[in-house]
């Protein structure tokens, strides 16, 4: 069957360049060996999710791009027992928070991929105190004018960073000369910040995951989040519904779908061969066009095309893909799944000791008191949070990298009711190590639970215990080299996404749209003509002569070409 | 709204929305003529209400279909009603104009024909109960006017009709839920001039009431003012209220102790106006207030800082310059 362009896995880089060149009118054959779409940044079941960690825990290589799987995912320990209901948990194998100002958002609204998701505002970000206790995390004038743990010296100085850190720092004298100074120091020196604070700025909202981060990046990490604060609501981050990125690639794919791409999942690919064309009329070309074909199985006809896009685990060594030996990972991250039936409480430590103050009525008012203004004691319960753990602050955890957890419950429909998914991240320095993930990882998880008996209940509740529980360390590729990049004509592979929090949604569109061009090219380069609505041809430029063998439709001129319906702009909620 | 990218859309998706928007406008011109002419035609009956009712959802900016409502209401329907029919329509008109202000906030006519509602509530529901509905009603005018201060905190219309409407209520609200009221409001954004302003109406009356101890109260709120000023150094408002509390006092180790934080604010944000002129400004009160209490090399050196503030002053804040020399150039 011929196409212009096969995608092999629906990952969330792969689906969006998917769906852009089915919006383009390309002809797209998007396959997955998984049954499910998303990839690496699926939402699965619970049961998916042992099926998963089986899958990869096990020694039978049924296929190569399993093969691959395994030395992706490594230290899988998990509890036997599924709970009840276990279709109705999403969980995600890359959690993540979208800020609502980036690349991603962009393209989820220029795309109409927007219009099939809801997502939830990350509710708070706290930062771990000590068993049953957080400290929260002044992010806005107003929690740090409200804060009553900051000493008033200590507010001057943290409003001076953020109104510096939510501006054009570049270039500014407090930052020029020391972009790769290690960021916790920086904060020390040029704005007088002490333990507390620096902590909470550089974990709660850089999101760093060691002291030694470079400011720079650091820094622009910060003004976009204060940036993002306001757009949907009080906090910087959203959450995609029914896990995140998994349903969300998945919207690319329906999009796509929706645009004539054919879906094929739960096949393996038995081959992907690449054969030279003959060598075109046009004598000025320079690179030969090559073609793909690929073999799936239980599948007759071999799938064509002239450009393949391809997440490293289906690239077969022969067009340039990771031999076992060769494989080198970027980042390594260990991570926990775990799900509890109690909900985490964010009690924070700095809550004084009852004193009754002026500001609420007193007892002196008689009969004029009205019941609606009696002070209640505040939840802190939390059901879509994020719970940060600075380097050292656990006796058994990592002294040198923060751990960052992110819990999500029934808000955001990733979770029944009564139920949360916790899900914990700590990114390994280096990729060799010794300790299991269940080893590294546990003492959080600990930790993690510890809140959910908060000290202020009346009576005295035991932590919750993980109904189920996974462990496993997660490698990223190192970017992968096929042919020479000057080449025309190799496999375009999706280069890796540190899967970090707040950055792995940008950083996997903008590796998307780098993708897209890259194919754009490809295909224009081998003659490919696109299929493109009655407009654009019709603005196209009509009179420039073009040789046979070249595409003649108009150049295409953005990412996301223009939406098909206007929407009632009434909808406003997440 | 705001920070939502434009989308782009293509041209048959702009076109098909233009051919929409022509039929609303047509069905709306069609509307009003009709209206136009029953009211010439002084029909009053329940069929031109309901009209009404419709158009004035497409334009509440129209005034004249509110008056011609309230004229059917007068004329045609209180009249053969009972009051507790009466009170049920009145109810429902005031439902529609909160469902309007939602959408437009600041229109003047919606707001009129609200308070006219209000006025027309008969006695009732009993007779031992004279003001029962009076009395819902003015509750909820309290939550409506609540609902517009969350939108827009700073919208002084809206605190006036606040203070009006805790003014009318039938049975007052304390004092001391409007001070914790004020203080949500603060501390949600103390840039905010009428919550500090309402905040200091409501400490003088209950002061005077006898209901709060006046020298603790101004301690604490000394404190929350200055956590303020630490906060952002720059909100004018913080500022003036500061002064007001300063104001209020007659101790001078008060003014001592604030002027001490207020250098320690200067040491760490030096280019702050506010900060120099409020101790111009509170070493001039030393001076003036409890000149016996100084010594003279006391005196002397007051002076002389608020000399060299105001010379920075000029440098810091150049679009006041004039004022400042001509502070300096004047005695205390």
């Amino acid at each position: 069957m011929d196409f212009d362009v096969v995608v092999l896995g629906t990952g969330l880089s792969e689906s969006v360049a998917a769906a852009a060149l089915s919006k383009a009118g390309y002809k797209v054959a998007h396959v997955d060996t998984n049954q499910y779409y998303g990839g690496d940044e699926a939402s699965l079941t619970v049961e998916e999710l042992a099926e998963w960690a089986d899958a990869r825990a096990s020694d039978d290589p049924s296929s190569d791009y399993l093969a691959n799987q395994r030395a992706r995912y490594t230290s899988i320990t998990r509890s036997q027992t599924i709970p009840p209901q276990s279709r109705q948990y999403s969980v995600s194998l890359a959690p993540s928070i979208v800020p609502s100002i980036g690349p991603h958002i962009d393209s989820l609204i220029a795309s109409g991929v927007s219009r099939y998701g809801q997502f939830k505002l990350l509710e708070k970000v706290a930062v771990y105190d000590r068993p049953g206790y957080v400290q929260s995390v002044p992010g806005s004038k107003e929690d740090v004018f409200k804060s009553k743990a900051l000493s008033l010296l200590d507010k001057r100085r943290l409003m001076r960073f953020l109104m510096f850190a939510a501006g054009d720092f570049e270039g500014k004298k407090e930052l020029e000369g020391k972009e790769q100074t290690p960021f916790v120091q920086y904060l020390q020196d040029v704005f007088s910040l002490k333990d507390q604070a620096t902590s909470a700025i550089a974990y709660a909202l850089a999101f760093c995951t060691s002291a030694e981060e470079p400011t720079l990046p650091a820094m622009q990490r910060i003004r976009q989040y204060l940036r993002s604060a306001g757009r949907y609501g009080a906090s910087p981050f959203l959450v995609g519904h029914y896990g995140g990125l998994g349903e969300t690639a998945q919207g690319f794919c329906r999009t796509s779908a929706v645009k004539g791409g054919t879906y094929i999942l739960g096949r393996r690919v038995v081959s992907v061969e690449s054969s030279p064309d003959d060598s075109t009329k046009d004598e000025k070309s320079t690179s030969t066009s090559h073609s793909y074909s690929v073999k799936l199985i239980d599948f007759d006809e071999r799938l064509t095309a002239k450009v393949l896009v391809s997440s490293p685990d289906y690239v077969p060594t022969s067009l340039g893909g990771n031999t076992s030996t060769s494989k080198q990972s970027a980042y390594a991250v260990a991570r926990c799944v775990a799900i509890i039936d109690k909900p985490l409480v964010f009690t924070p430590s700095e809550v004084p000791e009852d004193t009754p103050s002026t500001d609420t009525d007193g007892p002196t008012d008689g009969p004029e008191d009205e019941p609606s203004e009696k002070p209640e004691p505040p939840s802190y319960d939390v059901d879509t949070a994020l719970l940060v753990f600075p380097p050292g602050c656990l006796q058994n955890g990592s002294t040198t990298t923060a751990v960052h957890a992110l819990v999500t419950g029934e808000g955001s429909m990733s979770a029944p009711r009564g139920r949360y998914i916790v899900n914990i991240s700590l990114s390994l320095s280096e990729s060799t190590l010794s300790s299991s993930a269940e080893e590294l990882l546990r003492p959080y998880l600990e930790a993690a639970l510890s809140l959910t008996a908060p000290p202020s209940s009346s009576s005295v509740t035991s932590p919750a215990t993980s109904l189920f529980s996974l462990f496993y360390i997660h490698h990223t590729p190192a970017a992968v080299s096929s042919a020479p990049p000057s080449s025309s004509s190799s496999v375009i592979v999706t280069p890796p996404s540190r899967p970090h929090l707040p950055t792995i949604a940008d950083e996997a569109t903008e590796h998307a749209e780098a993708m897209f061009w890259t194919a754009v090219k490809q295909l224009k380069a081998a003659g490919v003509q696109r299929t493109v609505p009655k407009e654009e041809a019709e603005e196209g430029d009509a009179s420039v002569e073009k040789a046979g063998t070249e595409d003649t439709s108009p150049d295409i001129d953005s990412f996301w070409p223009p939406l098909d319906a206007v929407e009632d702009e009434t909808s406003d909620e997440w | 709204m705001h920070g939502v990218k434009r989308v782009r859309y293509s041209r048959e998706a702009l076109a098909a929305q233009k051919e929409r928007e022509l039929a609303k406008l047509k069905e709306f011109q069609g509307l009003t003529a009709e209206v136009l002419d029953r009211k010439k035609r002084k029909d009053h009956g329940r069929e031109s209400f309901d009209l009404t009712t419709r158009l004035l959802h497409v334009n509440p900016e129209f005034y004249t279909i509110w008056n011609y409502r309230r004229l059917i209401l007068l004329d045609g329907v209180f009249p053969t009603s009972t009051p507790t029919q009466t009170n049920e329509i009145l109810s429902d008109d005031l439902s529609l104009t909160t469902t309007l202000l939602k959408q437009h906030p600041k229109v003047y006519w919606i707001w009129n024909h609200r308070q006219w509602c209000l006025r027309q509530v008969p006695d009732g529901p009993t007779d031992t109960d004279p003001n029962g509905w009076r009395q819902s009603y003015w509750n909820k005018e309290l939550f409506v006017v609540e609902k517009m201060l969350e939108v827009d905190p700073r919208n002084f219309h809206a605190w006036n009709y606040r203070r009006h409407v805790l003014d009318n209520m039938p049975v007052k609200r304390t004092e001391l839920s409007e001070l914790a009221y004020t203080k949500r409001k603060i501390e949600a954004n103390f840039s905010n001039f009428s919550a500090w302003h309402q905040r200091s109406k409501v400490l003088t009356s209950l002061w005077s009431a006898g209901k709060l101890d006046k020298p603790k109260s101004i301690e604490e709120e000394l404190d929350l003012v200055k956590n303020a000023m630490y906060t952002d150094p720059g909100d004018q408002s913080v500022w003036i209220y500061h002064r007001w509390l300063i104001s209020l006092g007659d101790s001078k180790n008060v003014v001592d102790r604030e002027i001490l934080s207020i250098d320690e604010l200067l040491d760490e944000q030096p280019d702050s106006k506010w900060c120099m002129e409020s101790l111009v400004f509170y070493k001039r009160l030393l001076l003036r207030k409890y000149s016996e209490s100084l010594t003279d090399e006391e005196r002397w050196k007051l002076g002389s800082d608020c000399e060299g503030l105001l010379a920075k002053l000029q440098r810091v804040d150049p679009d006041r310059k004039q004022r400042y020399i001509d502070l300096s150039g004047h005695s205390v």
